[in-house]
């Protein structure tokens, strides 16, 4: 998944941020509200938002995107306990809230819980015809067969399969997959998809021309 | 509790003695007058009536000495009141010469005696007529004059006391009409949002409790901006606390990912710690708030207990009664509880309600000695937590009574036992 992760804390920005990269994901990380201005109109499979930040409040931004009709799911991180505050958070568009201290783990399971939930699914195993997608496992398996994929090729895998029946442009499926820092190469994407379809079959990732890429709809 | 004085009470009982008192003075003092004064009075009277027949007595045959004793006819009376004329001679016993109606047939004195005199029936009043020997004595009965200073006297002491129970009856009331403000003043008490906005008790009903009102006034000021100052640090202090705490688990959680494996058992020795250290900064930062209002709710099940596993202990539920708790504080004595079960050896914790709103644990942990389960319980019970209890059960007892309970620790056949009991 690429994650945008809004922290003014360095230590905890830093190791949430490597956490998540060794769980698979591509971390954006920003320490201000200005830089995730510019970093939002980029697409993300879920926000990691602060909720007191440097230059303004991290909840205010969420509702002012969520005015905007922005549905990328989001969890508020912060040290905020109180029921009121914890209703308030979720009251302004959050999709989880997590009080500081917590365990990363606990922070990674809950993002692929919030989106599951966005992709429809409430189980962890996504089903896509002879294909099983395991989004906790990191695995998939054709038809009852596990198969190994790369890392590259599972965010490839992900990225499509969090959004079942969608059409991802090209370019928003290179950013969420290589990160907006990453260097991309011309045809590493189609370099992925391809072998994908080679492990998993033709008919699982579907190109529509002058678009982008879709997976089917979860059984 | 030791029963108050009640100043209602007490400024009844001195106007009840007060009334007494001046009643008793009072009767006294219209005693001594009316005694005084009616026998003045009826003295008098003997001695003008004498004065009055002294007249027709010297100038009538009545008083011949040579006439027998005559009554002499009266309009009716009820024989008070008598009159002797009688002659005296140094050879012969006093004779009475006359008489009124009612006069005894002896005479009233055996010698001349001038002026006023006793007898034991009679107050009299003699005056020479005619010649020394001979004698006129107005009389009137002692019972009459003793009479008629009773009745003076009770007449005067009933007045009194009337007057007297009447005033009490009406400064009973007035008292307890001035003491109202009182009871006004402690039903605002009971009443008084010290916390809310701009609290005050307002104006006071008597001059007397303006230093009262003012005096609130300044405690609640001070306690508003203390409660400020404390809300505020607890807010900086949760958020200058709990982030480094998560941004340590974060990074160590990457490092145990990233380390050569001979580190590895060390830095999870350290996540270890640290996770101890983030439920005790939590425990302390929700206790911080517990003198705040509580946010209680009702929790069935043990859905809410899954939320605190707890690294090599095993927690089994036996949750059939509601609870009636704030959950974040409930968790972090939880955690507390917990932790120390785990430090203390226990492997295994049953987490039952054995009654509503009361929560026990028990662990098999190795227990403690009868003695120091005694202290332990002292301590609680007199939250003499210093020294005496570790951080966890006095976290876990503040919680409790936080919520109107308190921590108790039945006895545990194995292990140690703990009950949280939330009013």
């Amino acid at each position: 998944m690429r994650l945008l992760l809004l922290e003014d804390d360095h230590i905890l920005g830093e190791g949430l941020r490597d956490f998540l990269r060794t769980e698979g994901h591509t971390v954006d990380w920003c320490q201000n509200l200005e830089r995730a201005r510019a970093l939002a109109t980029e697409p993300y499979d879920a926000w990691l938002v602060d909720w007191q930040l440097p230059d303004g409040s991290g909840l205010e931004w969420l509702q002012a995107r969520r005015a905007r009709g922005d549905t990328t799911p989001a969890l508020i991180l912060t040290a905020r306990d109180l029921l009121a505050q914890r209703v308030q958070g979720l009251d302004s568009g959050a999709d989880d809230y997590l009080v500081k201290p917590f365990a990363p783990e606990e922070l990674s399971a809950r993002l692929r819980a919030v989106c599951r939930r966005s992709a429809g699914s409430a189980g962890t195993v996504l089903n896509f015809g002879a294909v099983q997608v395991d989004l906790t496992a990191r695995s998939c398996r054709l038809n009852g067969r596990r198969v190994e994929i790369t890392a590259r090729e599972w965010a490839v895998l992900e990225a499509l399969a969090l959004r079942p029946g969608c059409i991802v442009p090209k370019a928003d499926l290179e950013r969420l997959v290589m990160g907006f820092d990453a260097e991309i190469s011309s045809n590493a994407l189609e370099v992925h998809v391809s072998s994908l379809r080679r492990k998993l079959g033709r008919e699982l990732i579907e190109t529509v021309r002058g678009l982008g890429y879709c997976i089917g709809k979860i059984e | 509790m030791k029963t108050l004085p009640s100043i209602g009470k007490r400024l009844a009982n001195a106007l009840l003695t007060w009334s007494v008192l001046s009643t008793v003075v009072v009767v006294a003092a219209v005693w001594l007058a009316v005694h005084e004064e009616v026998d003045e009075l009826l003295d008098e009277t003997l001695q003008a009536t004498a004065e009055v027949l002294m007249i027709p007595l010297q100038s009538t045959v009545i008083l011949s000495a040579e006439s027998s004793l005559e009554k002499i006819s009266s309009p009716p009376s009820k024989g008070n009141f008598a009159w002797q004329v009688i002659n005296y001679n140094t050879d012969k016993p006093a004779q009475v010469l006359r008489g009124s109606i009612h006069a005894p047939l002896d005479a009233l004195h055996e010698a001349p005696l001038p002026g006023f005199g006793n007898t034991p029936a009679w107050r009299t009043y003699g005056v020479a007529v005619s010649s020394p020997n001979r004698m006129l004595y107005v009389a009137q009965t002692n019972k009459e004059r003793s009479e008629a200073q009773l009745e003076v006297a009770l007449g005067a002491a009933l007045a009194s006391l009337a007057i007297a129970l009447l005033a009490h009856v009406w400064l009973r009331t007035r008292a307890r009409h001035e003491l109202q403000p009182l009871q006004t003043l402690a039903e605002k008490l009971a009443n008084y949002d010290a916390l809310a906005p701009a609290a005050s008790l307002g104006m006071p009903e008597r001059e007397e409790l303006m230093p009262v009102h003012t005096s609130i006034d300044i405690l609640t000021q001070g306690l508003a901006r203390r409660v400020a100052h404390e809300r505020a640090f607890a807010a900086h202090a949760a958020h200058a606390l709990r982030t480094p705490l998560a941004g340590i688990d974060a990074q160590l959680a990457v490092a145990l990912r990233e380390c050569p494996p001979h580190l590895s058992q060390r830095l999870q020795n350290v996540r270890t710690a640290s996770a101890r250290l983030q439920r005790v900064v939590t425990a302390l930062l929700s206790l911080f708030r517990s003198g705040m209002n509580l946010q209680r709710q009702t929790l069935m099940g043990d859905s809410w207990l899954s939320q605190m596993p707890m690294e090599g202990l095993t927690i089994q539920t036996n949750i059939t009664q509601p609870l009636s708790a704030d959950l974040d504080l409930l968790e972090a004595a939880m955690l507390n509880l917990l932790d120390n079960a785990l430090r203390y050896g226990a492997r295994n914790v049953m987490v039952s309600t054995p009654a509503v709103n009361t929560l026990r644990l028990s662990d098999d942990g190795p227990g403690v000695s009868a003695q120091r389960y005694l202290q332990l319980q002292q301590a609680l019970d007199t939250q003499s937590y210093e020294g005496h209890t570790g951080l966890g059960l006095m976290l876990a007892d503040m919680v409790a009574r936080a919520h109107g309970g308190r921590l108790t620790l039945p006895a545990a056949k194995q292990g140690f036992a703990v009950e949280i009991q939330l009013s």
